[in-house]
């Protein structure tokens, strides 16, 4: 059975600026609704129609343009977003990667972000104790450990965020633009945890706008555009597809 | 998909971390920490104190310390819905990246202010052992009553948290519902000047109930009534369950709405 599976999967979001945030628009609109007219609500699908199906120890990158859905893909598959329609089974444990180094509370410090983040990924305190030491060296921020996060470079956020990931046990890893920040020396270290995880056999799903990556890691690669699957096949193979398209249409 | 496996122990090792986080958050960060905790309610109650039974010579027998009760106890009820309702807003970072059970973050808001009601108490105690009273057996029942309280207030918490990721101006509306409440709930007088006709209507507020029975229990040592004791009963368990079913029932879009 496959470790991830989606069928027909669409995410739609409503345009923000007819989202109702004050009881005062809900009530205009309310009152609208009943009297003289309906509020327009304009659909915007992030994702449409969506199939797919990964089986264990698979490492799948997934490329597309800007604004394409592949974040969105991420979060529907992490939990965070419902989708409006479709199926989406996953077995086993997930950890999310997802636009490192945001998910910390700017006013605490690296050591009790720390805490709370494993917590939040499933990891007890007595667990995270014992990888404290690993994930700070991994981090390489040092004496910088009980400094608060908003004094934190983005790179040694970025680079604490992957730190602790990379100590998790999960089976499927989720992996959004990992690579963006972090110098070279940083960037094979991640790149030395890609392969571990891959060696041991675990599914990992990895958004990146660096193809030369994704062709060189990966097994299989997406090509998601405006919501859709455009191409599902060998990474190398969509990688260049993806070149080609971006070239006929310039 | 949401993890099925999230157990009990996943979540209570959740709820440890974030208390954690949110006392040093409120506490390292100021300079005299836990002193501004005593100190809020200290200085409400000092005002009052000073109006009720100095100018207006209210002729009640241990006022300090009855006044001092319902202040600790309705700061706690303030205190812990405000930040209850602002837990998911605050927490905006984590809720976006990461899933995990989203009430987690309402529990360990009122959770936080658990732990400064507690502090208070200790105030309390030194007021009231100060003022030569000793509690009787009935002053146990104060734990269970603590227990009603923050499952009360925890299940107004989450509707309220639930509301505000949706609309902001809830924030407002609540502040001037909680100063209505504080009136017409008898914190700063007792029950029995409230002429009969409203009394009932008083009662339809719990915080009513968990103040005065509070008080009889360590006042004068009175048990209120088995009926009334399951009407609170039934109140705080019900407002929880409501407020958790509402708050599930809302729960996959909050990330959407934050």
């Amino acid at each position: 059975m496959a470790q991830i599976s989606v069928q027909n999967l669409s995410k739609s979001f409503l345009v923000p600026h007819q989202r109702r945030t004050t009881l005062k628009d809900s009530f205009v609109d309310f009152l609208g609704a009943g009297l003289w007219r309906r509020p327009v609500q304009e659909q915007f699908f992030a994702l449409n129609d969506v199939n797919l199906e990964i089986g264990a120890g698979e490492f799948v990158g997934i490329i597309g343009p800007n604004g394409s859905g592949k974040s969105t893909l991420l979060k529907i598959l992490a939990g965070i977003y419902r989708p409006n329609a479709g199926q989406v089974n996953l077995r086993g444990s997930v950890a999310p990667l997802l636009e490192l180094g945001i998910g910390f509370q700017q006013d605490l410090s690296a050591r009790d972000n720390i805490y709370i983040n494993a917590a939040l990924l499933g990891l007890p305190a007595s667990q995270t104790r014992r990888l404290l030491p690993e994930i700070v060296e991994f981090a390489e921020i040092g004496h910088f450990l009980d400094l608060k996060i908003k004094n934190y470079s983005s790179g040694m956020r970025q680079r604490l965020a992957f730190a602790i990931a990379a100590h998790l046990d999960a089976d499927i890893y989720l992996c959004d633009e990992v690579f963006a920040v972090g110098d070279e020396s940083f960037q094979q270290k991640c790149l030395a945890v890609f392969r571990r995880w891959r060696d041991s056999g675990k599914t990992i799903l990895l958004v990146s706008h660096n193809t030369g990556q994704i062709a060189d890691l990966c097994d299989r690669a997406l090509l998601i555009d405006r919501g859709q699957l455009l191409a599902d096949g060998p990474a190398t193979a969509v990688v260049e597809l993806y070149h080609q398209t971006l070239s006929a249409t310039r | 998909m949401p993890q099925t496996n999230t157990s009990l122990v996943r979540n209570l090792q959740i709820i440890s971390q974030l208390v954690r986080g949110e006392f040093k958050l409120r506490y390292k960060s100021s300079l005299l920490g836990y002193f501004w905790t005593l100190f809020k309610p200290l200085m409400l109650f000092g005002v009052i104190y000073l109006v009720f039974s100095v100018f207006l010579r209210s002729p009640m027998q241990n006022y300090a310390v009855y006044l001092l009760l319902g202040i600790v106890l309705w700061t706690f009820f303030t205190e812990a819905t405000m930040t209850g309702m602002n837990s998911l807003t605050g927490k905006r970072e984590l809720i976006t990246k990461i899933y995990f059970p989203r009430q987690t973050l309402v529990y360990a808001a009122t959770l936080s202010s658990l732990i400064t009601l507690l502090l208070n108490l200790l105030i309390f105690a030194v007021f009231y052992f100060g003022a030569g009273l000793l509690p009787g057996w009935a002053s146990l029942l104060f734990l269970p009553y603590l227990l009603l309280l923050l499952l009360f207030t925890t299940g107004i918490s989450l509707i309220l948290a639930s509301l505000y990721a949706r609309f902001h101006d809830l924030s407002h509306i609540w502040e001037v519902i909680l100063q209505i409440l504080f009136w017409i709930t008898p914190i700063v007088y007792d029950l029995s000047f409230v002429p009969e006709q409203f009394r009932a209507w008083l009662y339809l507020n719990p915080m009513t109930q968990f103040i005065s029975f509070s008080r009889r229990i360590f006042l004068i040592d009175q048990v209120p009534s088995l009926k009334q004791h399951a009407v609170l009963l039934a109140v705080s368990l019900g407002v929880f369950a409501i407020g958790y079913w509402f708050f599930k029932k809302t729960e996959y879009k909050v990330a959407e709405m934050i």
